[in-house]
C-alpha cells in the first residue's frame, strides 16, 4: 500500500465530486429533501387530529354539547353538516369519507335514561362512510372509544380494568427521531452502492481503468482510496442530515462512536456489493439497474421508512436477512435507546457481512482484460 | 535494454486467442533502443492486442515478450514504472484540469520531481493548463495523454493509435509532439492505421494483417523492396481518360472521385500516356509522377482498399 497513491486517488475523486454540481446535489440534498418531506408529514400527524363531519338531526342542547365534547376530547376538527341534506349525498359531493349522524330524539332518549332510569332507552349513532378510504377504520376506532367512554360515564360504575402506559425510554420520542437513523442508513447504502458501481463502470467504459493498468497503482491502493472516498462522502452526508434535523425539527438523538462505526461498516458492506456488481455488469446503465434492483427492496423492506412489524410475517423474516435491517436496528439502538448491547449485536452481524462481501468484492475486482 | 541482445522489446512467437478467434498469430519482432517503431495495420488486424500484451495490460496465450530485459508476464510492476502508455481511446477525469491530471499521474508513479510545466510546454498546452479535461478538444486530449505517458520519464513510450478520430490539423499537431519525442531519443512504439503517420514518424514499420506480420523494415526499404514502378496521377481528369489509359494496357483507378491513378514501369510510359490523351483531346487539370509511398506498399501486400487516408482490409489479391 502506497499512501501517496491512495491520497492522490482520494483527492482526484473528491475534487471531481466537488466540481460536479449534480452529484453534489444528489449526495447532499436528496436525503435532506427526504427528511424535510417525511418530517413534515409525520410532524403534522403528531400534532393534528382527524377531520370529522357531523350531522345533528336532533338540534337540541344535549346533541350540540355532545358534538362539542367530540371536538374537545376526541381531538376532531368538526364540520357541521346541514340536517336538511342527505349524508350519503354530502359525502359524494364534498369528497369526505365519513359523516357521523346524531339521530332525531337524541335528547329525549338521554333524558329518559338519566331522570327516569329507563335502561331500555338508547340511541343509535350512525357512521355513513366511504369504504374506499383508508383512514375510515381509524376514525371509527377512535369514535368507538369516545362512545364507550360516554357509555361508561353514564352507567356511573367505575371500570374494573384500567390501563397505564410506561415507556421504556426516559423521555418521549417523536416519529421523526425514529425516522432519522433509517434515512441515514438508507442514504449511506445508496451513496456507497451507486457511488462504487457508477464510478467504476464509468471509468472502465471511458478507458481510464485501462490507463491505470499501465501505472504502478495496485488494487489495494485503488480499493482503499475508494473506501476512504465513500466513507468521506457518507460522513459528510450524515453530518448534513443531522444538522438539518437538529435545525428544523430540534431532534434529540444520542450521538457517539456507534454512529461512525455503523456508517463505516455499512460503507464496507455496500462498496463490497458494488465491486461485485461492477465485475459482472459491464455497462453503466445495466450496472445502475442492478444497483437499483438491490437497493430498492432493501430500502422499503428493512425498516428504513416504517417498522417492519407492519409487514406480513414472511416479509418480516425476509427483512431480517437484509444487511440494511441490521444497520437500521443498530443505529436506532445506539441513537435512540442508547442500548450498547443491542448495538454491538447488530454491529457484529453487519461487520461479518461487510467482511465477507468486501473480500469477495476485492477478489471480483479485475483490471487486466483477456486473462 | 537487454544487455545480451541490444533490443528494448523482443517478441517471440506471440499468439493471443479469444476462443476460436486468433487475434495475434505467432508473431516475432524486435525493437531497438531509441527507434520509433510503428505497427501498421487496418482495424482488427491485432495491433492493439499486441501492444497491450507488450505493455502488460493483457497476457499472451503463448510466446514470450521481453521488455527492457524483463518478462512482461512476470515483472508487471517493475515494467510499468519504466514505460509510458497512451492507450487507445484515451480518456481522463472530466472535472480535473490539465495540470492537476499530470500531478495526479505523477503521484501514481511516486515521482517527486516531475517537471509538470515542462511537460505542458512539450505538448503545447500552456494556455490550457488550468482547463478541465471535459472542455478539451480531441486533439488537446491526445496531447495531454502523451504528456501523461511521459510523467515518469519513461524509457519506452507506447502510443496506441494516437491520432485516430482527429481532424487533419489536430493530427499534425500531435505529430509535431511525437517528432519532439523522437528528438529526445525515446524508444517509441506506435500503432496506427494511417500510412502517412507511419511513413513520417517511424524508423521501422511492421505491417500486420489478420494477426500476422507480413513485412517489416524502414519505410524507404519497404517501398524500395516491394515496388518497382512509378505512380502517375492525373488531377481532375475527364471521364474518358480511364478508358484511354486502359486501352493502352495499364490499370487506372479513380481516386477521390476525380483524380486518376495508374502504375507505370518507366518514365517513357508517362510520355506515351500523355501523347495519347493529347491526341484524343482529353482534359486534365494537372499531373503528378512519383515513387510509390507506404500506401501502395500496404495495398500491394495486403490487398486492402484505401479510404480517406487509412485502410480498410479486404480479401487479399
Amino acid at each position: 500500500m502506497n499512501p501517496r497513491v491512495v491520497g492522490a486517488n482520494l483527492f482526484v475523486k473528491l475534487l471531481g465530486v466537488y466540481r460536479e454540481k449534480t452529484t453534489m446535489f444528489f449526495t447532499l440534498a436528496f436525503p435532506i429533501i427526504l427528511i424535510l418531506v417525511f418530517g413534515t408529514i409525520f410532524m403534522s400527524q403528531d400534532n393534528a387530529g382527524f377531520h370529522l363531519c357531523v350531522q345533528d338531526l336532533d338540534q337540541t342542547k344535549s346533541s350540540i354539547d355532545s358534538v362539542k365534547e367530540l371536538e374537545v376530547n376526541g381531538k376532531f376538527k368538526i364540520t357541521r353538516v346541514d340536517p336538511a341534506v342527505s349524508a350519503i349525498q354530502y359525502i359524494k359531493v364534498n369528497k369526505v369519507n365519513l359523516v357521523l349522524v346524531i339521530p332525531k330524539g337524541f335528547e329525549k332518549s338521554l333524558l329518559r335514561r338519566k331522570f327516569f332510569s329507563d335502561y331500555k332507552s338508547s340511541v343509535t349513532i350512525t357512521y355513513v362512510y366511504d369504504p374506499s378510504s383508508s383512514s375510515v377504520p381509524t376514525k371509527m376506532e377512535i369514535l368507538n372509544g369516545v362512545l364507550a367512554g360516554i357509555n361508561q360515564e353514564m352507567t356511573s360504575i367505575p371500570p374494573f380494568l384500567k390501563s397505564a402506559a410506561t415507556s421504556i425510554l426516559t423521555r418521549k420520542y417523536r416519529f421523526i427521531e425514529y425516522f432519522i437513523p433509517g434515512i441515514i442508513a438508507m442514504s449511506v447504502m445508496t451513496l456507497s452502492l451507486f457511488g462504487t458501481v457508477n464510478l467504476n463502470t464509468e471509468l472502465r467504459q471511458k478507458g481510464i481503468i485501462r490507463k491505470l493498468c499501465t501505472t504502478p497503482i495496485t488494487h489495494t491502493d485503488w480499493i482503499l482510496s475508494d473506501i476512504l472516498y465513500q466513507s468521506t462522502i457518507a460522513v459528510v452526508s450524515t453530518i448534513t442530515m443531522l444538522l438539518v434535523s437538529y435545525a428544523v425539527y430540534d431532534v434529540k438523538l444520542h450521538l457517539d462512536a456507534w454512529l461512525l462505526a455503523f456508517i463505516l461498516l455499512e460503507v464496507f458492506a455496500f462498496v463490497g456489493i458494488g465491486m461485485i456488481l461492477t465485475r459482472f455488469v459491464k455497462e453503466a446503465q445495466s450496472a445502475a439497474a442492478a444497483a437499483n434492483a438491490i437497493s430498492f427492496p432493501m430500502m422499503f423492506l428493512s425498516g428504513s421508512f416504517f417498522p417492519i412489524e407492519l409487514m406480513p410475517e414472511f416479509l418480516q423474516k425476509f427483512a431480517k436477512t437484509l444487511p440494511l435491517y441490521y444497520v437500521n436496528e443498530g443505529l436506532r439502538a445506539a441513537m435512540i435507546f442508547e442500548d450498547n448491547q443491542a448495538a454491538l449485536h447488530d454491529a457484529a452481524i453487519i461487520g461479518v457481512f461487510a467482511a465477507v462481501v468486501f473480500i469477495l468484492g476485492v477478489i471480483a475486482t479485475r483490471w487486466e482484460e483477456g486473462q | 535494454m537487454t544487455e545480451k541482445t541490444g533490443y528494448t522489446i523482443e517478441v517471440e512467437n506471440l499468439t493471443k486467442r479469444y476462443g476460436d478467434l486468433v487475434a495475434v498469430d505467432d508473431i516475432s519482432f524486435t525493437v531497438s533502443t531509441g527507434e520509433v517503431f510503428a505497427l501498421l495495420g487496418p482495424n482488427g488486424a491485432g495491433k492493439t492486442t499486441t501492444v497491450e500484451i507488450i505493455n502488460t495490460i493483457r497476457t499472451p496465450t503463448s510466446g514470450t515478450v521481453t521488455l527492457l530485459g524483463m518478462d512482461v508476464t512476470k515483472k508487471k510492476l517493475d515494467i510499468v514504472r519504466r514505460i509510458g502508455v497512451l492507450p487507445q481511446g484515451f480518456n481522463s477525469f472530466d472535472r480535473i484540469t490539465v495540470r492537476e491530471t499530470l500531478q495526479y499521474y505523477s503521484r501514481l508513479f511516486s515521482c517527486r520531481n516531475t517537471d509538470i510545466a515542462g511537460l505542458i510546454e512539450l505538448v503545447n498546452l500552456e494556455d490550457k493548463a488550468n482547463e478541465q479535461y471535459k472542455n478539451l478538444s480531441g486533439g488537446l486530449r491526445q496531447r495531454l495523454g502523451i504528456a501523461i505517458a511521459l510523467v515518469n520519464d519513461p524509457e519506452v513510450v507506447f502510443l496506441d493509435e494516437p491520432t485516430t478520430g482527429l481532424d487533419p490539423r489536430a493530427r499534425r499537431e500531435v505529430w509535431e509532439v511525437l517528432q519532439g519525442l523522437k528528438q529526445k531519443g525515446k524508444t517509441v512504439f506506435l500503432t496506427t492505421h494511417y500510412m502517412e503517420e507511419a511513413e513520417l514518424l517511424a524508423d521501422t514499420v511492421a505491417i500486420i494483417s489478420k494477426g500476422k506480420i507480413i513485412a517489416m523494415d524502414s519505410p524507404a526499404k519497404l517501398i524500395e523492396n516491394t515496388t518497382n514502378y512509378l505512380v502517375l496521377t492525373l488531377l481532375s481528369a475527364d471521364d474518358n481518360v480511364i478508358e484511354i489509359i486502359r486501352t493502352m494496357g495499364f490499370e487506372p483507378v479513380l481516386d477521390n472521385d476525380k483524380d486518376i491513378k495508374t502504375r507505370v514501369e518507366h518514365i517513357d510510359d508517362v510520355q506515351k500516356i500523355l501523347s495519347a490523351l493529347k491526341e484524343a483531346g482529353a482534359f486534365y487539370l494537372g499531373l503528378d509522377v512519383r515513387k510509390p509511398n507506404l500506401e501502395e506498399v500496404f495495398l500491394k501486400l495486403t490487398g486492402a482498399a484505401f479510404h480517406n487516408g487509412h485502410v480498410v482490409e479486404r480479401e487479399a489479391v
